[in-house]
């Protein structure tokens, strides 16, 4: 059959075969995993920002009742991180942040456990801090990591020096050549993001046992190989000894794209010898939060009467916290989520991950590209206005086209975000506006642009067809609520063989199973486990056709899979069942089953020389989204009221349409919180004051609308029949589309999130002063270590 | 010290500290899971039961105040087995889960608020929700799905 009419047949609103179970509460999450067999660990926290460890006696807790298992630095000796290993299980000399780990202990009940880690004996020096990326910025700043040249350097071509994690630079054209031109009008902006806490309703958590000389670790994570890979780092073994299962895991949206607390428990098992259990408690989840991470950016345009942008240049400070994580990698997507959008003429853009004293951060959906397209929308907003332009004109002649070079000089295929502008006019004329709603209030409106991109990467996967003529897809991928796995991946392989979706059943992630896998994330699963599927039925299909060819005295190439049987093309009832063919290539060769993989295309690539301290310097899979808002002000409260908001997303094609509209109500709702009201603030101890729900304010029922979509379809695509993720991106431009319609409503400057009442208020009183970033240069250069 | 209670019209004896929340009593001492311990301070309503029939949050009830009465889990909403109520029935046919660790609260939420109330506004029923967060879905399809038990159908995009 051909590619096409795959593609089609793939395409069904399939529901998900998860949600009887967890609707009638059966569903057996890691936190669900319990009883008299396990024993229960928890960890001794810091509950300062920065010092050194001069004396820790847990023999104390050793006489504790129940106590079972005790371990600290000494047992589990690795560094571990992504591009730099700076990160101890266990803090063995010096605290870093508030919360860090120091000491994992089980014992018979939680209650025990608690008991036993309140007799340790902890003597700490306090050490200066450095609370905020200014301060780690200043000269004569302390060095959150003293040794950071010692560390072990995982990734080539890394930038970095002192608190200076890690830097990712583009530069492309003469910058300078492009600001001293007499025909432009120079725009800069600063703005300013703070932290997003996940808030997966299953905090992060862990269930392992040490059985035949391998850790077992059952664990509610996104990437089943990297908490193998950790656990291996940090405890010395290799990683062949660590094997991981994930059940369903209840929510990530990020926070589980990293090993965090699952080798404490390992350690612990293989202590004790029985099946250890930790949860972090809510308080814990809510502390120790691996967020999105707050940001301070400085944008600088140089742009012309007609509008185009002939200069660029940008600085990205991303707050990493004490050591490095994700944000390392991060420093690469600046070049394709700020330095996207738009055509420009030349480029400079500096993205640096800044060490501080505060609990890591980490990944978190549309990760990097959330706060940059905020800031580069208000941006674009207030270059438009400066040279008198209508905003949403400005951004039809800039947008990137066919043909058109991105940030680091990567050529980009076929003319998406022109036409999705149209979608969403189209959009809105027909939904009508709501101005009438505001009575009274402020009112405003804006639409804006955003780029995303598919993190593609490895996967691996297995098809075995069994004699009924079900399917058994084996991967590592993970159900985490997104519906990858029980609906998009089915679909794919029922299509491919012919089958119809519940025919195929999806083995849970088991890394002694499949094979490699990045894991869940950045819209990847569809894309690339997609693909890796394919590959691997595309092989059971070519045993089957073999055969059936044979069997059906017919030519392979006229053959089809269709419904269950083999059939001549165009002539139903002529061929046989798919069992039968199944019966007779087992009885010739044995069972059928197919592997397929895949990774990277790495088709496109940056101009030569435009990047440095980039993990990937040009982007397989861009994701396009328009989004539009209208809201109203209340003037006496400061108050937001979302009257309408818009999406067009591009999809590459809708092979669920119902699950993907749940993505993007979904993903809509966690942005109003993020633009409105979600706030984390760091006090004198560096901790978070939010602790819990009481004071993180989550989206409720009555803050979202329900939210008007246009799927667009036919963009290029290397995903398996044209697909995109659909996952990551509903989230990307919420925060920018609420601030520049909060600025339309007020005629101020929005130059940072989140906007909560008493800040609008300020906004509409004039009380708030221009956001100026002090510790960010407005000579570019001065922001790169290049300047050293 | 020990308290007698019915669930899912079991009688079932607890002993031990009454202050124990109940949602501790169901999930780690009668390995009743369905109910989830997500906030453990009335904000969530993932751990909701219904206690006499009303909903309420468990992690705030110590279980020594409820002996003599009867509580219900998303165990026994439906009868029990494979059944499903009304509710449930148009989740599934809504095709609204995501993570999943919401829905227990909401169901018992909207099972009884949809009892005693046949004809609400969607208002009345994002209202009713207020206790009830999930982090996945941004609601609005959760509202379709019970706007729909009460016949008021709409329309699916
Ligand atoms: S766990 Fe009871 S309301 Fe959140
Ligand atoms: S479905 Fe995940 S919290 Fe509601």
């Amino acid at each position: 059959m051909t590619d096409a009419g795959h593609a089609e047949k793939a395409v069904m609103n399939f529901p998900r075969r998860d949600a009887q179970d967890k609707i009638t509460g059966r569903t057996r999450y890691t936190t669900d995993v319990g009883g008299s067999e396990v024993i229960h660990a928890v960890l001794l926290r810091a509950e300062v920002a920065s010092a050194r460890i001069v004396r820790l006696d847990v023999e104390p807790a050793r006489r504790m009742p129940g106590v079972r298992a005790i371990a600290t630095a000494d047992d589990a000796p690795g560094l571990y991180g992504i591009g730099i290993a700076d990160h101890p299980l266990l803090a063995r000399d010096a605290i870093r942040y508030h919360g860090e780990p120091i000491v994992a202990l089980a014992a018979d009940t939680l209650d025990q456990a608690r008991a036993a880690l309140a007799v340790i004996e902890l003597e700490l020096a306090p050490l200066p801090a450095v609370p905020t990326m200014a301060a780690a910025l200043a000269e004569d700043a302390p060095l959150v990591h003293p040794d950071w040249k010692s560390y072990e350097v995982l990734a080539e071509g890394s930038v970095r020096q002192g608190n200076v994690a890690w830097e990712a630079t583009v530069t492309r054209g003469d910058s300078d050549a492009a600001f001293a031109r007499p025909d432009v009008t120079i725009v800069e902006g600063c703005y300013q993001v703070g932290r997003q806490s996940h808030v997966p309703f299953e905090p992060r958590a862990a269930v392992v046992s040490y059985e035949d000389g391998r850790f077992h670790i059952h664990t509610s994570t996104q990437v089943p190989w990297t908490v193998r890979d950790v656990t291996a780092r940090a405890l010395g073994v290799p990683e062949s000894q660590v094997r991981v299962t994930v059940p369903a895991v209840g929510g990530g949206f990020g926070l589980k794209f990293d090993a965090s607390i699952e080798p404490c428990a390992a350690v612990l098992a293989r202590m004790s010898g029985r099946t250890v259990s930790i949860v972090n408690s809510r308080r814990e989840e809510q502390m120790t939060c691996l967020s999105r991470e707050n940001a301070e950016i400085r944008i600088r345009s140089a742009v012309t009467q007609e509008g185009e942008i002939v200069g660029r240049e940008a600085t990205v400070l991303m707050d990493c916290g004490a050591y490095g994580g994700e944000q390392v990698f991060l420093t690469s997507m600046t070049a394709h989520t700020l330095g996207g959008n738009y055509r420009l003429g030349t480029a400079r853009l500096s993205s640096r991950a800044i060490y501080t004293n505060t609990p890591p951060n980490g990944a978190f959906r549309a990760c990097n590209g959330v706060y940059n397209t905020f800031a580069l929308e208000r941006h674009t907003d207030e270059i438009a206005d400066a040279i008198g332009m209508d905003r949403l004109e400005f951004r039809r002649r800039n947008v990137l086209g066919d043909k058109d070079l991105g940030s680091t000089g990567q050529v980009f295929e076929g003319n998406v975000l022109g036409p999705m502008i149209d979608r969403m006019e189209a959009l809105r004329a027909s939904s009508g506006d709501r101005k009438a709603l505001a009575d009274g209030r402020l009112y405003g409106r804006a639409t804006t642009v955003g780029t995303w991109f598919i993190f593609v990467g490895l996967s691996a996967a297995t098809v075995n067809l069994n004699s009924d003529g079900s399917a058994t897809l084996v991967t590592t991928g993970v159900e985490i609520g997104q519906g990858t796995m029980m609906q998009a991946l089915p679909q794919i392989v029922a299509a491919s063989l012919g089958i119809p979706p519940e025919q195929v059943i999806v083995k849970s992630a088991d890394t002694d199973a499949a094979g490699r896998d990045l894991g869940v994330g950045g819209g990847r699963t569809t894309v690339s486990i997609g693909a890796a599927s394919v590959a691997a039925c595309e092989e059971v299909k070519a045993k089957l056709l073999d055969v059936a060819s044979e069997m059906l005295q017919t030519d392979r190439s006229e053959l089809v899979l269709a419904d269950g049987r083999i059939e001549i093309a165009g002539r139903p009832g002529t061929g046989t069942t798919i069992q039968q063919v199944i019966a007779e290539v087992e009885s010739r060769t044995g069972p059928v089953s197919g592997n397929g993989s895949f990774t990277a295309p790495g088709a496109v690539s940056a101009l030569p020389g435009c990047v440095a301290g980039h993990f990937l310097d040009a982007i397989d899979l861009p994701v396009f989204a328009v989004h539009d808002c209208e809201l109203a002000i209340d003037p006496d409260t400061g108050q937001v009221e979302i009257l309408a908001y818009r999406v067009v997303q591009d999809v590459g094609r809708a092979l669920n349409p119902r699950a993907i509209h749940g993505q993007i109500q979904g993903g809509v709702a966690q942005g109003l919180g993020y633009a409105l009201h979600e706030e984390i603030t760091i006090n004198d101890s560096g901790a978070f004051d939010q602790q819990g729900f009481e004071s993180y304010h989550l989206p409720l029922a009555a803050d979202v609308i329900p939210v008007e979509f246009d799927l667009y379809e036919g963009a290029p695509s290397c995903g398996p029949l044209g697909t995109k993720g659909a996952g990551e991106v509903p989230i990307l431009n919420v925060g920018a589309t609420v601030a520049c319609a909060v600025a339309d409503a007020t005629g101020t400057k929005v130059s940072s999130l989140p906007l909560t009442p008493p800040k609008v208020m300020a906004l509409i009183d004039g009380r708030q002063p221009e956001l100026q970033h002090h510790h960010i240069s407005p000579v570019w250069v001065e922001n790169t270590l290049q300047s050293a | 010290m020990s308290v007698t209670l019915s669930v899912n019209g079991e009688e079932r004896t607890f002993t031990g500290d009454p202050r124990t929340p109940l949602i501790d009593v169901l999930r780690d001492h009668m390995r009743l899971t369905g109910a989830k311990s997500v906030c453990r301070e009335g904000f969530c309503g993932a751990c909701t039961v219904h206690v006499d029939g009303e909903p309420m949050v468990s992690c705030l009830i110590p279980v020594g105040t409820l002996a003599g009465r009867a509580v219900t889990t998303i165990e026994g909403i439906a009868g029990g087995g494979a059944q499903l109520n009304a509710v449930q029935q148009a989740l599934l046919d809504h095709d609204v889960v995501q993570c999943g660790m919401c829905f227990p609260g909401m169901v018992m939420t909207l099972s009884a608020f949809l009892e005693t109330s046949a004809q609400p506004t969607r208002a009345a029923l994002k209202a009713e929700l207020s206790g009830n967060a999930c982090r996945c879905t941004g609601y609005e399809r959760i509202i379709d799905a019970a706007l729909s038990v009460t016949g008021q159908e709409v329309a699916a995009p």
